[in-house]
């Protein structure tokens, strides 16, 4: 067995250089007001065939450490130190020439958006392929026989079709596997992983997450997975690392960090993430009182035109696109209804409806008046229906002042006399938990959360009996996420308003909502109580839907 | 719009710029000579210490002549653009803002106009009304007109399908609030960078027709007219025609980029 050493010893050094290690890395961007620090004394370290989570939020520099290793910086970037060494070659030292190899070869990148990091005009194929033939010298045909493998091994059923398809004939998740596919084509040391499931559907992010997890295990690579959801993070990496404000400020195994934090970030980041037994709404209403009923709501996109309907009758009613299709529920006063499915189910659609921004068949029932179009809502109806969008950014006018911004309803239904508006909109304010002098700011000097509280407070600024939230949350951060779904729930108490949330966070509705209606492919499938959440006679999709959401070591955590 | 001098195509702009607006205001002040005096013994000269850019065919000093119709150009120029935003920017509003077969019927039309090219369609315009300038000026405005349009039409496009304006849909705002306070403030943008592009273009094309005789009549001194009289003499003294033309050139050149790096200073996406 003595010839074995000199092996035995080999290996042990190898394992002794980690994949990646990032000693005291600083980083700043150049700025016309000076340089301002993005990074700062990161250490990182990953081992061979180990993956680490980076969890952070919106501008917390998670993104800029993923380029400053993969050293693609803008040309503002100003490196103010450190290291970061690939299994013990420093990276800082080389030239662009020279990563130019390194990069696709020893390092890949996964993005969170695969159907931007897709070329729209090459075929999946080729994009696999071009990889295979710069870094390892494969000829054309020897390249698409190796994609077709790389593709079938992400569990592709049919890879040799979807070579030959350009990337809009496939659907997200098959473009985010042929990423992944071309991730993994060279074998590389170290993947990069810049939220690869957040653009996608809870079912198909836990397909993702699922073939991440089997290639990981199968390839033995390192990996490090950038993310902002602590719960996802838990289920696929062995260390994570919370990064705040540009610095680290917890590393340690995902049991120890979620378990005993020691730095209040992270203790404030784990309390965020939504727990579906933990109630957080309001109380349900003692007597159940009808405010808005909708009778067989359809609304189609792409109405066949009269020249269609007359000469291709067949063809018309084939072109029609249904958003919403027999949708029939009720909305109760002071109750919230959770609106849950996924993108392209059809829940923003009614929602639109409900607002008057859509047209539509079927009845909309406003105490015993039916309203049969959108033509008939008057303003009266209007000033009963708020809505609140899903982008802070783009549902204020960034030309108008936030005073101006919450004030117009008041103005525009006489809620208030003129010469109080001042004074409502310093109060309403006040109700979303914002100074008072922020009336005198412009849109573009507020955070997203804070926006999206103006946005809030102008929907009740109408003192509405029903306020529809549209994903009112997911464009936000989840410590964010969590402090609006709390005024939104204090907002509800106060004013006894009912509210439609709608989401696709089935933790965040079960903590918020009295009832779910779950939507698929324009039709309603389920609707229920949320203490049936998890009753036997549930829809099959419901069931698909409650056990995609993540296993959560943080929720456990709470408890 | 801070950084707005960074860039060297904006401090060229902003130079040329303003150079032909100081000679355009104050031009006819500062000139040397009156430039509708004749001076037999010293036609065609090249530049002295007299007359700075030489002399024309009449010996009149080419400096003063340029001072002075430096006002007509940047006149005509400013005006024709603005005269010519302003109708197709409520032509695209309009269009853009009923959509539907109002929407189809008017950029139907003007796409039939945008098939003529401008020059061709000024022309079309001039014959028809007669020439002079005012006329020149309306032409070139009109043939300005669907390309505003369109452009107003997709900036108004663009702005409608934001949130904010669904918001005020839903609120049950009047028709004439949403264009007025939440659509078109949001929309201007575009057209003002447009705008200041394109009277580089009407500029040219008043010289153009005033080199054509369509334009500005003689005796003025009106930049295109200029290099049209002095056309024969070229080859005798090459600056009766250079200078006039460097002058066009100048003033395109200075809108042109002052309007490029504006676009590029109000749209954060072009630049870097």
């Amino acid at each position: 067995m003595t010839s074995l050493a000199p092996n035995v010893i080999e290996a042990a050094a190898e394992k002794q250089k980690p994949a990646l290690s990032i000693r005291n890395y600083s980083l700043a961007y150049n700025t016309l007001n000076g340089p301002v620090s993005a990074l700062k004394n990161i250490d990182l370290t990953i081992g061979k065939g180990q993956t680490v989570g980076l969890v952070g939020e919106s501008g917390s520099g998670k993104s800029s450490m993923a380029w400053s290793i993969m050293r693609y910086l803008p040309p503002n970037a100003l490196e103010t130190g450190g290291a970061i060494r690939l299994a013990g070659e420093e990276l800082l030292d080389y030239t662009p020439r020279q990563m130019a190899d390194i990069r696709g070869r020893r390092m890949s990148m996964v993005f969170q958006d695969p159907s931007t990091s897709l070329n729209p005009t090459i075929r999946l194929g080729e994009q696999i392929a071009e990889v295979l033939m710069r870094h390892q010298g494969l000829t054309a045909a020897q390249a698409w026989v190796e994609a077709e493998a790389a593709l079938a091994r992400t569990g592709i059923t049919r890879p040799k079709e979807m070579l030959r398809r350009f990337p809009h004939e496939a659907s997200g998740g098959e473009k985010q596997r042929v990423v992944i596919a071309t991730a993994f084509a060279c074998e590389p040391e170290l993947i990069i992983f810049d939220e690869p499931t957040t653009a996608l559907d809870i079912l198909t992010a836990r397909q993702i997450l699922d073939l991440f997890n089997r290639l990981r295990e199968e390839t033995n690579v390192s990996a490090l997975y950038i993310s902002h959801d602590l719960g996802l993070v838990s289920r696929v990496v062995d260390e994570v690392s919370v990064i705040h404000r540009g610095a680290i400020v917890e590393s340690g195994s995902v049991a120890q960090v979620f378990r005993r934090p020691t730095d209040a970030y992270t203790r404030h980041l784990i309390g965020a993430v939504p727990n579906p037994d933990r109630w957080i709404g309001v109380e349900r209403p003692s007597h159940p009182e009808s405010l808005i009923r909708l009778e067989k709501i359809g609304v189609r996109y792409n109405s066949p035109s009269l020249f269609q309907k007359l000469f291709k009758p067949a063809a018309a009613e084939k072109s029609t696109f249904w958003g919403a299709r027999d949708v029939s529920l009720d909305i109760r006063k002071g109750e919230l209804l959770g609106v849950v499915g996924e993108s392209g189910s059809g829940k923003s659609t009614i929602a639109k409806v409900l607002a008057g921004l859509e047209d539509f068949e079927g009845n909309l029932d406003v105490g015993g008046k039916a309203l049969t179009s959108r033509k008939e809502i008057d303003r009266a109806y209007r000033r009963n229906v708020q809505i609140v969008f899903q982008h802070p950014d783009a549902s204020l006018n960034p030309r108008q002042k936030i005073g101006t911004i919450i004030g117009r309803p008041l103005k525009l239904y006489g809620i208030v006399p003129r010469d109080k508006i001042t004074a409502r909109v310093a109060e309403l304010l006040e109700m979303v938990r914002l100074p008072a002098d922020y009336a005198n700011r412009h849109p573009h000097q507020l955070s997203g959360g804070e926006k999206q509280r103006v946005a809030i407070a102008r929907a009740f600024a109408a003192e509405p009996s029903l306020v529809i939230c549209d994903e009112v949350t997911a464009a936000l951060d989840v410590s964010v996420q969590a402090a609006v779904a709390d005024l939104l729930v204090k907002l509800q108490k106060d004013t006894g308003t009912a509210c439609v949330f709608i989401t696709h966070d089935l933790n965040l509705i079960r903590q918020l909502a009295h009832r779910i209606a779950v939507m698929q492919h324009g039709r309603l499938v389920d609707f229920f109580d949320r203490d049936d959440a998890r009753a036997d006679d549930r829809h099959p999709y419901t069931k698909a839907l409650l056990d995609a959401v993540p296993v959560q070591e943080a929720v456990e955590a709470q408890n | 719009m801070r950084n707005f001098f960074a860039s060297p195509t904006a401090v060229v702009g902003t130079t040329l710029l303003t150079i032909v607006c100081f000679a355009a205001i104050f031009g006819p002040w500062i000139a040397p000579f009156d430039p509708q005096v004749f001076d037999a013994l010293n036609r065609l000269q090249g530049p002295s210490t007299i007359h700075w850019l030489g002399t024309d065919q009449f010996g009149r000093d080419l400096f003063s002549r340029v001072l002075s119709g430096a006002p007509a150009t940047v006149t005509f120029g400013v005006g024709a653009t603005a005269l010519g935003v302003s109708i197709g920017a409520i032509i695209g509003i309009v269009a853009g803002v009923s959509g539907g077969w109002v929407d189809s019927t008017i950029m139907r039309i003007l796409d039939g106009l945008l098939a003529v090219p401008d020059l061709l369609f000024t022309l079309l315009i001039v014959t028809i009304l007669g020439g002079g300038m005012e006329h020149a000026m309306l032409a070139v405005s009109i043939a300005f007109a669907p390309g505003m349009a369109r452009i107003a039409r997709s900036a108004v496009l663009s702005v409608r399908t934001r949130d904010y304006v669904r918001a005020a849909i839903a609120r049950g705002e009047s028709g004439l609030y949403i264009v007025g306070c939440e659509v078109l403030p949001n929309a201007l943008s575009p057209i003002v960078v447009e705008a200041s592009i394109r009277v580089s273009f009407a500029i040219m094309i008043g010289a153009t027709l005033g080199f054509l005789g369509l334009g500005a009549q003689p005796p003025s001194t009106e930049w295109g007219l200029m290099v049209a009289e002095a056309r024969q003499y070229m080859f005798r003294n090459p600056w009766c025609v250079a200078v006039p033309g460097l002058s066009i050139a100048i003033a395109a050149l200075g809108f042109n980029l002052f309007g490029d790096a504006l676009r590029d200073s109000l749209d954060p996406r072009r630049s870097l």
